[in-house]
């Protein structure tokens, strides 16, 4: 019996090695055309942050020492962080000069910060938090907790690795949970399920954005056994009285989190923290000032990448100003001398609802085969007024509001004005050409809003491309499907053709 | 299983063939003005005051909903998409109000596409919290006074508190009676089945209190005394969200199940509970929103929605639970997971049944519940 299934497992192994050096030949063949892409300048910059980012995973593993392996066993999905500097190079195809070193920036900015993160996993459990993501991590932070965001995870490993999710998403599938409900709470509970998310303390929750993230919080409760604090963001927010519901939502949370964790309350902390959080806000601001004009000095990941993952999860981090500074003097030595960041950028576009973390090759591939440039997406878009710092009680206030004005949220509340409004704000804000709608079929509360939009933007003469996907699932809608999609879009609807013939991102 | 049937049930399944019955219709000849309404969370007893009466939106007979698909998508609930699709066919023509709660995503984006394709005179969207404590009870009573006043000044109708506690006074009566007829399931041999109980039930929610008090009166008279000699093989007790086909309670009781609890949406456990007043009526009716209502759209409530369950279990003698959810609903879909597992736990068998708002795929069904029923060795 044991012999037979070493002999199964010797013969698989073998069976596989085909594969695998057929694998390994391709990944030779790209990075080796990749790289031969790049001039000698952009080589460099590409190169200097390459090492970087390695140099940051060495950091971190070797100062963990033989206690990473211990690490690697609990929390399995950090092997898939391995390929950043992958993704970045998937990102920098047909991209150069400056737009091709904020893209660098923004993915070596996202490790560091990760590195950090994982910090807090490897040595401060006494002091973890675990929160999902529509809590902003300010005021735990503030008291001096480490924070762990649920989601984070399940949201950025498919950015490196399409098919990462697929086992967490099918764990939760068999566990109960209904097949049609968002993928990204799912494959979280698949993460809590399988024990590959670290306990904390106490847990930070909300009723948003949807309703499936929102109870999927019931399960994370009976499996944690923590105590959970959960913010009632209220459906109408465009109010004092909303403001005042949630500031005191907010000052409850504050005492829920000194009763339950170590954490204390320092509202100098704080205030150091939004004021820094004011900076990224009037740094992005700069930035969409100088990208909403023809043609844009930079765009696409530049924009939302650094936004999603920057302003959500580390606001008013010292590595998070420092990268929107640079940003912002990108786009303006860019602007100054006039070079765009799309080299041919005759469209430019908006992407409603959340980007594609599966297939995120798709912009750049529009970028060089239609000239089709990402703007602004849903996800980054806002219209928040800096946090009042001057008491204690303006900051609970002003994080209130931007809690409940926030993207996603105030998209997903309220009445449809909230969300259809935006696009068109955009639309002129950042004269923009078509509107994408990325159509995550497990959001029912969007998918319920595309009748009425096909119907606007015809009366106001806006192209709107409604592109399936599944938030995290690629089986749902392959990535050939997609482009697909857009193809048509581009072909039959815009009547453009293509810049140039290229090879479609696997 | 002994098909006897009480006279009076005919009279209810009458006044659940149209999503306007005929007592909505007399009622609104005689200058009283119908309210549509969903879901739970809004107070029928506020829909009462003075010249108001509420009708809770449902679509019996849905054949399709290839109209509201065009705007809601088919991936939305149909209960919303059949309500939506009623709606657009102008079968709801009597209503001259929409008091609604955004209690869920499906729900929020009906009542946004019902604005923009109906453009009703008078729709109001009650802000109703998510979760319950002295801050979020008392935005819930500023938000029943916005909606009072609002009804108050569009429809001249008087909703002071003489009005408002006689309002209450008629919906607890109807709450009372009921109950009376609730609590006869608790029997070892209940005299109606929960089809029959589902069918005065739901009528009652679509139809003016005062003109169908009368019929549920004297339905329970004719049943009270009433020893069933029905045979069935396991007492069961429906859990889940919308559920406004008693058709459906029918098939499971067709397998030998006598469904003698009904937790859900529209059931009586814990729908129908008549409210307390305590000085404002309105505060009154804003605490009894959130004891009458078990949906997991309350983050905090799991707990409770559980122990709810396991308190009707004992109460009613159930021998299982069928939860039945209507596809893609997020917040039953979700939730229900750790629920079927907690109630396993605790060793009671389960049927989680996935099903769309109007009653369709009867062979599945009824092989399901079969085979749950044997598995529970009955």
């Amino acid at each position: 019996m044991i012999l037979g299934d070493i002999a199964h497992r010797a013969r698989s192994f073998f069976n596989k090695i085909p594969y695998a050096a057929g694998y390994a030949l391709r990944s030779t063949r790209e990075i080796v055309h990749d790289m031969t892409s790049l001039s000698n300048k952009d080589f460099l910059v590409y190169a200097k942050y390459w090492l970087l980012i390695w140099a940051c995973i060495a950091k971190l593993v070797v100062k963990r020492g033989p206690g990473f392996v211990r690490e690697l066993a609990r929390y399995p999905w950090m092997l898939h962080l391995l390929r950043v500097t992958r993704l970045m190079r998937r990102l920098c195809r047909g991209r150069k000069g400056l737009y091709l070193e904020s893209i660098c920036m923004t993915i070596y900015t996202v490790s560091t910060t990760l590195a950090e993160n994982l910090e807090d996993l490897f040595y401060h459990q006494d002091r973890l938090i675990i929160s999902e993501e529509m809590v902003p991590p300010d005021i735990a932070r503030a008291m001096g907790l480490k924070v762990w965001i649920l989601e984070s995870m399940a949201l950025l490993l498919p950015f490196l690795s399409g098919e990462s999710d697929l086992k967490y998403i099918d764990e939760a599938e068999n566990a109960g949970v209904n097949p049609d409900s968002c993928s990204l709470p799912k494959a979280t509970m698949g993460m809590v399920l399988k024990g590959h998310m670290p306990k904390g303390l106490a847990m930070l929750s909300s009723n948003m954005p949807c309703d499936a993230g929102m109870a999927s919080y019931s399960l994370m409760e009976k499996v944690y056994g923590i105590p959970v604090y959960r913010i009632d963001a209220p459906y109408n927010f465009y109010n004092e009285r909303a403001e005042k519901l949630i500031a005191e939502d907010l000052l409850d949370m504050i005492a829920f989190l000194e009763k339950h964790t170590p954490g204390r309350m320092d509202w100098k902390r704080l205030k150091d923290i939004c004021e820094g959080r004011n900076r990224m806000l009037e740094l992005e601001l700069e930035l969409w000032d100088m990208i909403r004009i023809r043609p844009a000095p930079l765009a696409a990941e530049a924009v939302f990448l650094s936004h999603m993952w920057h302003v959500n999860l580390f606001p008013g981090h010292p590595t998070s100003i420092k990268l929107f500074e640079r940003l912002v003097e990108m786009a303006r030595r860019n602007q100054e001398a006039g070079v765009p960041a799309t080299e041919n950028e005759r469209f430019r576009a908006v992407l409603w609802n959340p980007p594609f973390p599966h297939f995120i090759d798709i912009f750049n591939y529009t970028e060089r085969t239609y000239g089709v440039t990402v703007i602004n997406d849903s996800m980054t878009f806002h219209r928040h007024e800096p946090v009042d710092t001057s008491s204690p009680d303006t900051i609970v206030h002003g994080l209130g509001r931007t809690i409940m004005q926030g993207p996603m949220v105030r998209h997903t509340r309220g009445p449809a004005e909230n969300y259809l409004d935006d696009i068109f704000r955009t639309v002129k804000q950042f004269d923009l050409d078509m509107v994408w709608v990325a159509n995550h079929v497990g959001c029912k509360s969007a998918e319920a809003l595309n009748g009425m939009l096909r119907e606007m933007c015809r009366e106001r003469k806006i192209p709107v491309l409604i592109l399936d996907y599944d938030l995290l699932d690629p089986r749902i809608v392959s990535s050939d499907n997609m482009i697909n999609q857009v193809e048509f879009f581009m072909e039959n609807v815009m009547r453009a053709g293509r810049l140039n013939q290229q090879d479609r991102p696997a | 299983m002994s098909t006897e049937e009480p006279r009076v049930i005919k009279v209810f399944e009458d006044l659940l063939e149209t999503p306007q019955n005929r007592l909505v219709e007399q009622a609104s000849q005689d200058g009283r003005i119908p309210i549509g309404y969903s879901c739970s969370f809004v107070p029928e007893a506020l829909l009462m005051a003075d010249r108001l009466f509420p009708v809770r939106l449902h679509a019996p007979g849905v054949a399709g909903t290839e109209l509201a698909d065009n705007y809601l998508s088919s991936l939305v609930c149909s209960y919303t998409r059949s309500i939506l699709e009623f709606a657009m066919d102008d079968r709801y023509d009597l209503i001259r109000g929409w008091v609604t709660v955004p209690s869920c995503a499906h729900m929020q984006r009906f009542i946004d596409n019902l604005e923009y394709l109906k453009r009703p005179d008078f729709i109001h969207v009650i802000d109703a919290p998510r979760k319950v404590n002295e801050s979020t009870l008392k935005w819930h009573e500023e938000e029943l006074h916005m909606l009072a006043d609002k009804l108050s000044s569009h429809f001249s109708v008087d909703m002071g508190k003489a009005s408002l506690m006689k309002a209450i006074d008629e919906w607890n009566r109807f709450c009372v009676i009921m109950n009376r007829i609730g609590d006869l399931r608790k029997t070892p041999n209940p005299p109606i089945t929960g089809s029959e109980f589902h069918r005065v039930v739901m009528a009652s929610l679509a139809s003016p209190k005062d003109l169908i008090l009368p019929h549920i009166e004297a339905f329970y008279r004719e049943i009270e005394n009433r020893e069933s000699t029905r045979k069935y093989r396991a007492r069961l007790m429906v859990v889940g969200g919308h559920l406004h086909d008693p058709e459906f309670i029918r098939i499971i009781e067709s397998q030998g199940g006598l469904v003698v609890a009904d937790r859900f949406c529209t059931g009586s456990i814990p729908g129908l509970i008549p409210v307390h007043v305590n000085g404002d009526p309105i505060r009154a009716l804003a605490e009894h929103t959130f004891e009458k209502t078990l949906c997991p759209r309350m983050m905090e409530d799991f707990d409770r929605r559980l122990n709810n369950i396991l308190d009707t279990v004992k109460e009613y003698r159930v021998d299982g639970v069928v939860i039945e959810i209507i596809k893609f609903c997020d917040l039953w879909g979700v939730d229900s997971m750790p629920l079927v597992s907690a109630l396993r736990k605790v060793g009671i068998p389960v049927l989680k049944l996935e099903r769309e708002y109007r009653t369709t795929g009867e062979g599945q069904l009824r092989t399901r519940v079969q085979a749950f029923i044997e598995s529970m060795g009955r």
